[in-house]
């Protein structure tokens, strides 16, 4: 396994974020860094090709996720005199650190980036869409064709989980209008 | 009661006239008022809206879509209020925009599911309609709805938690 040199800082600056994000007991910095990790993650999504992902990523995790965390924490207090960094759990972090390891075993069984026997390239529905997708949608973004032609209907229940969402926190909080 | 939003919780309640003073709007969140964050966002948010729209209306073509496009359109109203005051962008907004732009854009993607069942078609199946290009034009159609709900529902939810609960009110199950 070998890492381009903006790949290792990537993931390296990711991994950094995430445990900073984790141990700063500080919740204003915690969710700082865990922006920061976000942004890391999608420019890790750009190295992997996959830039719908990314741009996702960057707008809703980095971006709207941090606005909406400072928002929540602006009504709490900031407890003055604490230590700077979360002292772990010893039992948390062995289970914790078991967990990753069973993931971090499946990893060597992945299909190298962009192999070609890999069983996504190769599967028949992922042909069938490589072939017929320009021809049956008209679009030329192989992801639009399939988000919105063949799994349209998957997408119209995306789109009423997010108009599910807002009604949902409008009933919690007994309100009428958004603004 | 300190703030902790803008990373200075001791200074509530240092006098009226410093530039950077904190003031507080009438839903108890500091709102620091800095030239150097309202004049970024004055010259920022016209290109962020600008690549919103793009990723929307051109995800056909090339990486992004409604959901992305709607993220980054909504952010825009989002920047706006952190530079300029959540309480004042609230004003500014027309909250009959906000309820459209949502139901609008659930609407625009059930009727064009619906309305290729009514000229005959399976359910949201572009080519039944009469228009050359139906796909296209169908996907982009429904991209953009999805862009809307997306744009409005961020933007709601943002304005929602800065409100927040009012304590005040007896809840239902009391009375």
């Amino acid at each position: 396994m070998t890492f381009t040199p903006l790949e290792a800082v990537t993931l390296v600056f990711v991994l950094g974020c995430a445990l900073t994000a984790a141990l700063l007991r500080d919740v204003l910095a915690a969710i700082i860094a865990s922006a920061a990790y976000s942004l890391g993650i999608a420019i890790l999504w750009i190295v992997l090709q996959a830039p719908d992902v990314a741009l996702t990523e960057a707008a809703v995790g980095a971006g709207v996720m941090t606005l909406l965390l400072l928002l929540t924490i602006a009504k709490t207090v900031r407890p003055e005199n604490e230590n700077e960094f979360e002292r772990p759990n010893l039992r948390s972090l062995v289970v914790v650190v078991a967990f990753a390891g069973v993931l971090l075993a499946t990893v060597p069984a992945l299909p190298a980036i962009g192999a070609a026997d890999s069983p996504v390239a190769g599967g028949e529905v992922t042909q069938y869409y490589l072939e017929n997708a320009y021809e049956e949608t008209e679009v030329s973004n192989a992801v639009t064709a399939v988000l919105a032609a063949y799994r349209g209907f998957d997408t119209l229940g995306e789109a009423v989980v997010v108009f599910t969402a807002g009604v949902a926190v409008l009933l919690v909080l007994r309100r009428e209008v958004f603004v | 009661m300190s703030g902790n939003g803008s990373g200075s919780s001791g200074n509530s309640t240092s006098s009226g006239d410093s530039p950077n003073r904190i003031t507080r709007n009438d839903e108890q969140v500091p709102y620091v008022e800095s030239t150097i964050i309202m004049t970024t966002v004055r010259v920022v948010t016209p290109f962020i809206l600008t690549l919103g729209l793009f990723v929307m209306f051109h995800g056909a073509s090339s990486a992004g879509g409604g959901f992305q496009g709607g993220a980054i359109a909504g952010t825009v109203v989002l920047l706006l209020a952190f530079a300029f005051g959540i309480g004042p962008v609230r004003d500014w907004l027309n909250p009959a925009v906000i309820l459209g732009l949502i139901a609008v854009g659930v609407g625009t993607f059930v009727a064009v599911a619906l309305g290729s069942l009514v000229l005959g078609g399976e359910f949201l199946q572009y080519t039944a309609y009469p228009v050359p290009h139906a796909s296209k034009y169908g996907i982009e159609l429904v991209e953009l709805g999805i862009g809307a709900v997306v744009a409005g529902i961020i933007t709601g939810l943002f304005f929602l938690i800065a409100a927040g609960f009012e304590t005040g009110e007896p809840m239902e199950d009391d009375t």
